[in-house]
Order: C-alpha cells, then sequence, then structure tokens
C-alpha cells in the first residue's frame, strides 16, 4: 500500500540535506525558539526570518507545495486556541467596530502573533523533517544528548506505524466488503472488535520482532555505527542561520533604541 | 572434519503457554552441509520447531545445535553461528535503514567499524542489494524486504541458515531470485516451505510434520513419490 512519507523528500539531493543533522536540528529549533521570542510588532523581524526559511526551501528543493500542505493542517488548531482573543476586551489599545462586532486591536496583534509563530514552527519542523532523513534525524538527536530510550522509542514508532496502518487497511477492507456501514449504534461492537484485533496484532509482533532481535544477538541495548564528524560547512550554516535571526529577534529593540521611539 | 552434527534433537516436546501443545516429541538429526526441506500443513509446528533451533524457544528434550547443548552459556555464540529468517520481513527488519538492519548482528558480535561495513557490503552483495543501505524499510518492495531480512543474517556469517517460507507472497520471478540465493550460499540450511518444486530444486532431503510430529524423513524424491503420504497430511 501506497503511504504519505513525512521525510518524503529527505533523499532529494541538496546543500540543506548534506548538512549534519546536528547543525540542522539546533538551526531550526533556535530559529523557532527566535521567532517565539519576538515582540509582537517587529513586522520585519517576522519577514526576516519567513524570507530565511523560503531561502533554505529553495535550496532545498523541496516543493513550496508539500510545506503550505503541512501547515495547512495547523490552522484549525491555531484558530481553535486563538480565534476568540479578538473578541474580548482589552483596556488598552484601540478597537474596530465591524457591523457592531467590536474587534480589540490588543486582541488582534495577539493573534497574528500566535499565527504567525506558530505557522512559523510548523514549517520550519517539516522543512527539517523533509530534508533529514529520518534515521540521521534520530542519529542527530541521540548525539545532542536525547535518551536512548525515547530515540529507540521514536524508530520504532516510525519503522511500524506504516505496517500498523496497513493492517487496519486490510482490516477495514475486509470489513466493508461484507457490507458494514457503520451507522448503527449496535454496529459499534464490529469496531470495538477490530481495534481489540488491531492491539492483539501489534502485540504478537512485538513478539515477533524481539525474536528477531534475540535471533541476531540483541542484548539490551540497540548500538549504532554511524558516526559523521561535524565538517566547517555545518558550523558555518548554523552560526550564520542563527546569527541572523537574532538580529532580526533584536531588531525591534535596536530600532527603538537608535531612533528613540 | 566435523565429528558432531549441524541439529541433533531428541524426543523435543514444547507447549505454548495458553495450553496448545505445537510439538510432541519430534527427533531429528541434521548433517553439516545438508540442505533440509520442512513440508507441512499450517499449523503443523513447523515454525515452532525451527524456533527451537537458536534457543528463542525453548522446550523440553534434549536439542544439540552445532554440537552445543542449549543452555545460557552457549546461547550467544548459537544465535551468532545459526542465521533465523523470519518469515515476515517486517518481523526481521526493524532498523530505521537497510544498512543497520544488515549491521545489526555484526554490531552485537562486537566487531570492529571495518569488518562491519565489510560483512554488510558482502551480504548485501550475495542478495544483490547494494545500493539500498540508506533505504527505511518501509520504501522497499516486498521481495525486497526478503531478500534484505536473508543479508541481515547473512552478515554473521551464519554456519546454519534456517529459513521459515522465505518465498511466500511473491511472484515468480521473486522466487527464483530468492531460491537462486540459497542455492548459492554453501552453508547447512533448514528451509520450511509450501512449493514442492522449490523443495526438489534445493534439497536433497525433506521432512515432513504434522500435528507437532515428524511423519516423514527421507529423500526428496521418495517424499514426493509417497503421494498416499502427501495427501494424508494436505500436501499434495
Ligand atoms: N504464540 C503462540 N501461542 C499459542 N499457540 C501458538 C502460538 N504460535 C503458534 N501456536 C500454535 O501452535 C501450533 C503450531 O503452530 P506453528 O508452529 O506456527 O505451525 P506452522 O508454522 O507449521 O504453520 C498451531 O496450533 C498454532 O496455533
Ligand atoms: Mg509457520
Amino acid at each position: 500500500m501506497k503511504h504519505f512519507f513525512i521525510d518524503k523528500y529527505s533523499e532529494v539531493k541538496s546543500p540543506i540535506r548534506n548538512l549534519d543533522a546536528r547543525a540542522k536540528i539546533i538551526t531550526f529549533f533556535s530559529l523557532i525558539l527566535l521567532c517565539v521570542t519576538t515582540p509582537p510588532k517587529a513586522l520585519l523581524a517576522f519577514g526576516g526570518y519567513y524570507l530565511i526559511l523560503a531561502i533554505m526551501l529553495v535550496i532545498s528543493k523541496v516543493p513550496l507545495s508539500f510545506i503550505l500542505k503541512r501547515v495547512v493542517i495547523a490552522i484549525p488548531f491555531i484558530l481553535m486556541v486563538a480565534a476568540f482573543i479578538p473578541f474580548i476586551g482589552a483596556d488598552v489599545g484601540g478597537s474596530y467596530n465591524l457591523w457592531g462586532i467590536t474587534l480589540y486591536q490588543r486582541g488582534l496583534l495577539i493573534l497574528f502573533n500566535v499565527t504567525v509563530k506558530a505557522l512559523f514552527g510548523v514549517a520550519a519542523l517539516t522543512l527539517l523533517v523533509s530534508t533529514t532523513p529520518f534515521d540521521e534525524l534520530m542519529e542527530g538527536l541521540k548525539k545532542l544528548g536525547v535518551p536512548k530510550v525515547f530515540i529507540t522509542i521514536a524508530s520504532f514508532m516510525y519503522r511500524y506505524i506504516f505496517v500498523v496502518v496497513d493492517e487496519t487497511m486490510r482490516m477495514k477492507r475486509a470489513r466493508d466488503s461484507r457490507n458494514f456501514e457503520g451507522r448503527w449504534i449496535w454496529q459499534a461492537s464490529a469496531v470495538g472488535h477490530m481495534v481489540a484485533t488491531l492491539f492483539l496484532r501489534s502485540y504478537e509482533r512485538g513478539e515477533r520482532v524481539y525474536s528477531a532481535m534475540l535471533s541476531r544477538g540483541y542484548d539490551g541495548e540497540v548500538k549504532s555505527l554511524s558516526e559523521h564528524p561535524i565538517t566547517r560547512k555545518d558550523i558555518i550554516f548554523t552560526l550564520f542561520i542563527i546569527s541572523t535571526a537574532v538580529l532580526l529577534n533584536l531588531s525591534y529593540a535596536l530600532i527603538k533604541l537608535f531612533i528613540g521611539g | 572434519m566435523h565429528h558432531n552434527k549441524a541439529v541433533e534433537i531428541k524426543n523435543l516436546h514444547y507447549k505454548y503457554p495458553d495450553g496448545t501443545s505445537a510439538l510432541n516429541g519430534v527427533d531429528v538429526v541434521i548433517e553439516h552441509g545438508e540442505t533440509v526441506a520442512l513440508l507441512g500443513p499450517n499449523g503443523a509446528g513447523k515454525s515452532t520447531f525451527i524456533l527451537h533451533l537458536n534457543g528463542i524457544l525453548r522446550g523440553n528434550g534434549e536439542v544439540k545445535i552445532l554440537g552445543l547443548p542449549i543452555n545460557g552459556r552457549t546461547l550467544k555464540e548459537i544465535r551468532r553461528r545459526v542465521g533465523l529468517v523470519f518469515q515476515d520481513p517486517d518481523d526481521q527488519l526493524f532498523c530505521p535503514n537497510v544498512f543497520e538492519d544488515v549491521a545489526f548482528g555484526p554490531i552485537n558480535m562486537g566487531l570492529s567499524k571495518e569488518e562491519i561495513v565489510t560483512k554488510v557490503n558482502k551480504a548485501l552483495a550475495s542478495v544483490e542489494m547494494e545500493g539500498f543501505e540508506k533505504r527505511p524499510a518501509h520504501h522497499l518492495s516486498f521481495g525486497q524486504k526478503k531478500r534484505v531480512a536473508i543479508a541481515s543474517v547473512l552478515s554473521m556469517e551464519p554456519d546454519m541458515l534456517v529459513l521459515d517460507e522465505p518465498t511466500s507472497n511473491l511472484d515468480p520471478r521473486g522466487k527464483g531470485k530468492i531460491i537462486e540465493i540459497l542455492g548459492s550460499l554453501p552453508v547447512t540450511k533448514v528451509v520450511i516451505t509450501h512449493n514442492l518444486d522449490e523443495a526438489t530444486k534445493l534439497c536433497k532431503r525433506a521432512i515432513v510434520m504434522d500435528e507437532g510430529k515428524i511423519v516423514a524423513d527421507d529423500a526428496i524424491e521418495k517424499i514426493l513419490s509417497n503421494e498416499s503420504m502427501l495427501k494424508n497430511h494436505g500436501l499434495f
């Protein structure tokens, strides 16, 4: 069965793809952190962050549409949390009147900020994941000190999620071909049964995978070989992006300082 | 050269925790260098049996593998020297990419980096999967997964290969490829299969199991010419 892989484009050769995973993880997380901590009114800075991302996107050869699709998924979540903010009264700042509904300036600013920052985070992480194969990402996180247990769990999750999805699809198909419509409440038991079966099968698979691991000498610790040295270009890339982002982060304060706003 | 046998099993019984008795007194001797087909209907106990060949399951009875009785001290060596290939390659390939799956055994053997890389390359070459090192398993076709699964034990350079239905669910070309690969490996082999043609191509000897027992053990031509026996055990 065909799946939608989050690291679909991670094998596309590009200068970004070739960077060390650690360099990219640090860079992207710093970018997100700096973006999130930028003052709300620093419009120029936000433009700057998105520009950095856009440039990296072009270099990475990942299609814009791929990133946009992921970003769009995040929008409902953001709206769910933040959409009501502009309607809530605030004593500071002005307000607008729209057909009898009052929108508060301060609330609008917050909504704008939450949206811009959240979307930036999603876009940046999507770009990170689509320029780094999953195994390298895990390797990078491990070298950055993330506990091995988490890495092992995440790796297994990524390895087997497609297998489980396949199994679910097959079961669903078998069920549907016997005219299951899922419309009536008493058919809920069939769904429950499916879920139970899925758990059982996953459990059994777990046992078999563990046997396969034992068969090849597993003794309680997943060891791995790969060692990628950090190269000069990794360091240059990381420092360049982070320092630009730091400047953007501070730009608002700096501008104010110089022109005495 | 070898004084001992590859497999020497006497009166092996095994019951699953739920009470199913899967093996009811199995006696087998396999010589070094033999290739043996293990035939039998579904549920006969074939998979249960081969899990005893590297100590994943430990039933009641006498089990000697490559001259070593299975116990806590010999387990590690037996697992290194017996390569077990599971039926579903998704069980066998659990690492983030092909290289790591094939390197998993050698890494656990504590080899040096150079040795590991050499063994991985050699194993991938013998199943014609060079160049797939960085691929995650879920980006491989089923036939490719089966071949990488075989490579994942070849990299340990086992003295004995044990394969659970290595050609099941493959198209004819994929089957042919696996048979060709297995034929080219000069080690003791135990192969579970439902395909009598393949068994003939690969093996001189066949063992038939049913209901947890060995019901026939002979030269493969003799087994295949005994139609009434094959019919009795749902193989024909
Ligand atoms: N994990 C298990 N728990 C309980 N019973 C099992 C388990 N695995 C297999 N069995 C049972 O043991 C018997 C032999 O199964 P198996 O060795 O898988 O047969 P084969 O590989 O020849 O098809 C069957 O009756 C099967 O249902
Ligand atoms: Mg079986």
